[in-house]
This record gives C-alpha cells, structure tokens and sequence, in this order.
C-alpha cells in the first residue's frame, strides 16, 4: 500500500501551505518544500489523492536541476530524504511523510513575479491572438492556429497579490519594481531554462508548452528556486500526438479531465468545487500518466523502491 | 503596519507595489541626487572646477539615502532639500562643496516630481493596454451575442454584448491618445535658478550665456527628456500639474463609466463581475453576489474626479514667479492621484478578465422586449403570408398593448407572438414569427463593427511593444 499524502503537519515553522504544497522554514536560511499527492483540474482541487504525484513532482525539478546546474545557479540542497533527516534531525520520525516528495532549499528574497514563458500558442495567449492577432506587444504572423509553435518564446510575467485580488503585471511594470537589470536578467535566464527544457523534452516525447518559473535573491545573486518544469507548472503535451489546429491532449492529466469532462457534460458536476468522487481507475490512471512523464523524461522509472 | 497611527489605504490596500515604489520617498530622494550628480557634470563638462572624484563619489551613493541623518540635519536646518543636500554631502565628501551649485530647491523638487508624474503616466498606461487586451479578448468572444441596449435607461434596439465592449474600449483608446501626446511632449524644468532667470548660472559662467543654454540642456537629456519648459519663474508652471492630472482623471472617468455600467448589468443579471470561491456576499443575506470591485471603481474614481479641479486651483493661485502655497498640496493631490487610478486600473483588470456572461438571461431580456421593437417586421411577416398591411399594424397594436398590460399588471411574460399567432386576423404561424424574431436579425453591424475595430484600432495598440501580460492561467 502506497503511503499518499493530502497535507503534513512537520515539527517546523510553516511558512505557507499551497494548494499542493506545504513549505516550511529550516532555520533563517533554508526552507523544506513538501509536494502533496493533491491534484486539480479545471480550477478544483479533487478529493482523491494521486499516488506518487508529489514524489513525481518533487523528484522531476530536482532531475531538472542537476541538467540544468551549469546553466543557473538554484536553490537545491537535497531532495533525498535521508540526507534531508541528516541535516534536519527533528524529521526522523516523519520519514514517511518526507520520501520522495520533498526538498530542502536554500531560503533567499523571492521576487514578486511569476517568469511565465509560452513557447506553443495556447491558453489565454490563443485567445488575445484569437482577438487581435497580437501577443506580449507584438503582432504575430498571420494564420497562426492553436498549439502553433514560436520561435522566440514569449515572455510574459504576471503576478498575483497576496491577498484580495490577482494582479496581473506588465513587463513595464516589472522593470518599474525591480529595475531593468534585474528585469532583464529574470527575462534572460527564464528564456534560458525553457530553451534547454523544451529542447532536452522535446528528445523524450514531451512538448512542454509552457511554464512558469518563480526566482529569489540571495547573497546578491539571483537563484532558481520553487518547482521547475514540472507538469504542474507547465503544460506538457505527448509529442506523438501533437497536431496543431485542435486544443492539445495534456499529458499528465488527461485521464482526468476526460472523465470530469463526461461527468460536466451528463449535468452531474457543474464545474465549481466540491468535486465530484472520482472512481479509482481515474486516480489510477493519472498516477500513471505522472510516473510514465517523469520515466520518460529522466530516461528511468522512479524509484519507489525506497518510498513508502 | 503600525496600528496606532493613520496610514493611507492607498499605500496599505489598494496601490500596486511598483506605484508605491515610485512615490516613495527612496525614488524620490534618489532622483534628487541624480539631478544632483546630472548638474555637476553638466557644469564640469562645461569647465567648472569639480574634481572627477566628486563625480564618482556621487555617482557610488545614488540610492543608500541614510534617512536618519537626513531627519537630524532637517531638524536643524528646517529645510528638506537643504537636510540632503548635506546627508550627500557627507556620503560623498569630495563633492561635498559643490553639490546644488547654482541650484535653487525647485531644480530638484521640482524636475523630480516631473519625472515622478512622467514614470507614473508610463504604469499607468501598461495597466491601461492591459485591461484594453481583456477587453479585447472579451468583445472577440461575445462580438455576436445579442443584447438590449439602453437609452434612457430604457431598453432600446438591440446591440450586441461585445460591441457594448468596444464602447468601454473606446474611452480607454482616447485616454492613451491623451498619454501618448503627454509622454511625448511633457518638459522638464531643467536648469533656470531662483526666479527662472538663471542668474546664477550666468553668473557662474562668466557672464557666457551659451554655456548656460548648454548646461540647461545637457541636464536635460542626462535625465532622459527630450526639453525643458522654456520659460520658468522659480517653478514650471502649475499648468502642467493640471495637464497631468487632467489624463489621469480622465482614465479614472472612463473606468467609472464601465464601472457603473457592470454594476447595472449585474443589477439585470446579465453579466457578474468575478467572484472568489469563498468570498462572502453580505454579512446577512448569504445569497448575495454585490458588485462590490466595480462599487470600489466608482468609489476610487470620484475621489480621482475631485482632484482635477484641485490642480486647476492651485495653478490659479500661483503668484507671480511662485507662492508656497502650492507645496502641501501638491504633495497630497498629485502622488494619489497616480495611486488611486493605479488602484482603480487593478481592479478593472480583475474585472475584465473575469466576467461571467449569463446568455440564458440576456435572451431572456430580449425576448421580453423585442416582439415590441419588431412591428416592421412583424408587418412584413404578415403581408408575405398574404395578409393586409393596415389590418396588420392593427392587429400589433392591440396586441402589444394587451401584452404590455397584462406584463405591468399581472407580472406576465411577453406572450405578444402567441397572441399573434392566435389570431387568425393576422394569420403567422408561431415558428414563423420566431424565426423572424431571431434576435441576431436586430443586431444590424455590432458584430463586423466588433470585429474591425479589434483589427483596425485595437491590434496596433497592443501591438507597440508596450507588452500586456496574458492572465496567468498556467495552473490547472
């Protein structure tokens, strides 16, 4: 029986607990980030726990981090749970709860943006393009259809509030806040990233359409920190059934949206939360679209050997 | 945040972080000493003995402002510019003798606050193209759904949903047309000494009047303006306060007009601002939905209103070459006013990025109304079928006012088209007379002109490189 798990409750100061993940502080200096087995779709967190999801996600940016460790400096330390416990000894007795699914971080000054980058024309970005033929201030060529591809990505950063509503923010804005040369450089190494992970995915059968990345200061220089290049921070969609023209399959989540789909579709959930049951095929599934993304990617399975 | 003491709602609720930043007195005192260090090489260039170290020293200390000095040399001297002229003075003591030479305390409040106003009008025009690409995006989606429109107040022909949109735009459009020409052709007030004359520049020149004009427009360009005003007295003319304010007013204007109008739309049921998942209504009737975004819009925007006539005011009571008496005002009036539509600008982002459209509802507004805004057509329906056009318009107006009657009195629905169909004086069947009733037949050109109006006004607005962020929606 697989261990799963839906919110944690370790013997350290919680410094936020996020729709899927929980993050703790490690003294003035580290942070200890602990992915859930929570998933949504559609804007609603399920009942139901993903076996797997939070290791899958947890061990994915730490693969990305070591590929991607001569492009960017980042904040990982460990993202093994043994040597997280030999350096945080108060978490011996939550070995379970830690396998896998977390990662201790260097802490650093967050910066209040959200370095989204789209290399596939999707989402919202469809919709200006739908609208007014233009994205990100430019006016892109004529006769784009969805899911078409661009060369360059575009950056687009965004944000939201702490609290009351979401702001979304213009690059104007960001270079007004954090001046243009940081501005430029969050531009410069989110570029970078996604270059490389789109290149390097590309090799495995994923597309990754788009991401989000999240940077933070620390002793003057600027790291990568949060989750990266992970399904739940970018869209993938499976490479072989890539057809521009039509809204793209998603790669990890498809199982589940296909049935919540049905459901929506038959009047029995109207869309907003809670959600309804979902039958254990479903979660099964998912669990599996998530392993078989992080196989395919890293060219090996997870190891579930050492997980509870 | 310190409870025991007033702080603005601006700065604690409303503004966003990169228009507190520009207010705040770090930009502004930062600015100061970049006037400062613009000066002293405008007048080192142009022969004035200040030793390069000055100039580097100056340049190493832009932005580490130690405040607290500047408190205790303002509380012996009583005199802001002159508390960091010396707190400068002491970060960067080989300048120390020549920083402010030949200046007046208006070459740095003064092109400060003109770089503060111009900085300002640039966020705020990114947050404008932002809510327009929303609105965009939002006319696209409902450029052919029919609607009522209003005159009056009163239900009207038809438009359609998106074209109301375009209305909302439109105003948008005009006030960057506004900023655009202001950002182009807003001045500095450059280098012109006490009572404007530049007396003392001409006096520390020599007497050499084009080394005077030269310094004027190097300090100019070094702080990225492309003029300086060029007639002063000790200060530019409070005109270009009003003129500042006067856009910014106007986009506040704007919003309050689509504001009010969400609000009336969400009063029909027709379209709803957004709402969190757990946001609550009413602390007594659970059920509500209030407008309440688009209610802080309005709220916001008459605050905004009000200080427009505040700066016409205070440029008309400037006497002579300046009075003082614009100083505490301007302090207040200008910076919320930028901060306020900031505010105002947030929320309408939210807004247009999240309405909710409730189609059932609309058409169902319609099909009360548009049987009687139909008579041509309903006329013609009859004479095809054979029938009589004086018997016809007759038989409508009977009806309509039996319909109209029994919709006051008894709280009916429109039932006008099964009256019609009823009698066989007027002879259309039923699904003939909804057919001709089909409301997208009313809504004449709304959505071609939805349509060239994102391609031909709206595309080359978002297309300028002044990039608006696409909503982040990455999260599934």
């Amino acid at each position: 029986m697989t261990v799963t798990v839906g919110s944690t409750s370790l013997p350290l100061p919680l410094v936020v607990r996020g729709k899927v993940r929980d993050v703790y502080a490690v003294g003035d200096d580290r942070l200890l980030l602990v992915a859930s087995d929570r998933v949504s779709a559609f804007d609603v967190v399920m009942n139901e726990l993903v076996p797997y999801k939070g290791a899958v996600l947890t061990q994915m940016t730490a693969w990305w981090l070591r590929q991607l460790g001569e492009l960017v400096p980042h904040h990982m330390v460990s993202a093994d749970a043994d040597e997280i416990i030999a350096l945080v000894p108060a978490l011996a007795p939550h070995r379970d709860t830690l396998a896998g699914r977390s990662m201790l971080g260097l802490r650093g000054q967050v910066f209040p943006v959200e370095c989204v980058i789209r290399g596939y024309l999707s989402g919202s970005a469809l919709k200006e393009y739908r609208a007014t033929g233009t994205l990100a201030g430019e006016r892109l060529a004529d006769g784009l259809v969805e899911a078409d591809r661009f060369d360059p990505p575009v950056f687009s950063p965004a944000t939201k509030a702490e609290t009351g509503h979401d702001e979304n923010i213009t690059i104007t804005h960001v270079r007004a806040q954090l001046g243009e040369a940081v501005a430029a450089e969050l531009e410069h190494m989110s570029r970078l990233i996604y270059e490389r992970g789109r290149d390097v995915a590309a090799t495995r059968g994923i597309i990754i359409a788009d991401t989000k990345f999240e940077f933070a200061q620390r002793d003057g220089r600027i790291i990568l920190v949060d989750e990266v290049l992970t399904p739940d921070s970018s869209r993938f969609w499976p490479a072989d059934q890539y057809q521009p023209g039509r809204t793209q399959p998603s790669f990890d989540k498809q199982p589940l949206r296909d049935w919540l789909d049905v459901e929506r579709r038959a009047g029995r959930w109207d869309g907003n939360a809670p959600p309804p049951s979902l039958p254990p095929e479903v979660v099964q599934a998912t669990s599996a679209r998530y392993l078989d993304a992080f196989a395919r990617l890293t060219g090996a399975p997870l190891d579930t050997s050492s997980l509870p | 945040m310190n409870h025991e003491r007033y702080s603005s709602p601006l700065a604690e609720r409303y503004a966003s972080p990169a228009m507190l930043s520009l207010w705040s007195a770090h930009t502004r005192h930062g600015l100061w000493r970049r006037l400062w260090l613009a000066l002293a090489e405008g007048e080192r260039t142009l022969g004035v003995d200040i030793s390069e170290a000055a100039i580097i020293e100056m340049r190493a200390h832009l932005d580490d402002i130690d405040f607290a000095k500047v408190a205790e040399y303002e509380k012996r001297f009583r005199h802001d510019v002159m508390a960091h002229v010396h707190a400068f003075g002491e970060a960067a003591p080989a300048a120390r003798g020549v920083i402010h030479l030949g200046a007046t305390s208006a070459f740095v409040t003064d092109n400060g606050d003109l770089i503060q106003m111009r900085r300002g009008l640039e966020l705020l025009r990114a947050r404008v193209v932002s809510v327009i690409q929303r609105l965009a995006i939002f006319a696209a989606e409902w450029r052919a759904e029919p609607a009522l429109g209003y005159t009056h107040l009163q239900a009207a022909q038809l438009t359609t949903v998106g074209k109301r949109a375009t209305l909302w735009m439109q105003d948008l459009v005009l006030d960057i047309a506004e900023l655009d020409h202001r950002l182009a052709t807003l001045p500095l007030r450059g280098v012109k000494g006490t009572t404007g004359t530049q007396a003392s520049f001409l006096e520390l020149f020599k007497g050499d009047h084009a080394k005077v004009r030269e310094l004027d427009r190097l300090v100019v360009h070094a702080m990225g303006f492309e003029q300086s005003i060029p007639v002063s007295g000790q200060t530019y003319s409070r005109k270009l306060d009003a003129q500042v304010l006067s856009i910014v007013s106007g986009i506040a204007a704007s919003a309050a007009k689509f504001a009010s109008d969400i609000r009336m739309l969400q009063s029909f049921g027709e379209i709803e601002e957004p709402f969190e998942k757990e946001q609550i209504g009413s602390s007594a009737m659970a059920y509500k939905r209030n407008p309440m975004r688009s209610e802080r819009i309005n709220s916001l925007a008459r605050f905004v209103l009000s200080l427009e006539g505040n700066a016409n005011q205070t440029h008309s009571v400037q006497y002579f070459e300046r009075t003082l008496d614009d100083s505490a005002n301007r302090r207040l009036v200008i910076p919320e006013a930028f901060l306020a539509t900031d505010a105002i600008l947030i929320l309408m982002e939210n807004i247009t990025g999240g309405l909710e459209v409730h189609p059932a509802r609309i058409r169902a507004r319609i099909a009360d109304e548009l049987p009687f805004m139909a008579t041509e057509k309903l006329i013609v329906s009859a004479v095809e079928a054979g029938g009589d056009r004086q018997v016809a318009h007759e038989v409508i107006r009977r009806h309509s006012i039996a319909a109209a009657r029994a919709m006051k009195d008894d709280g009916a629905r429109n039932d006008m088209l099964a009256r019609l169909a009823a009698d066989p004086e007027f002879g259309v069947p039923i699904g003939n007379l909804e057919a001709t009733l089909d409301a997208h037949h009313f809504v004449g050109r709304a959505p071609e002109q939805v349509d060239d109006f994102l391609a031909e006004v709206i595309a080359p607005i978002l297309a300028t490189g002044h990039a608006a962020a696409p909503a982040a929606e990455i999260r599934v």
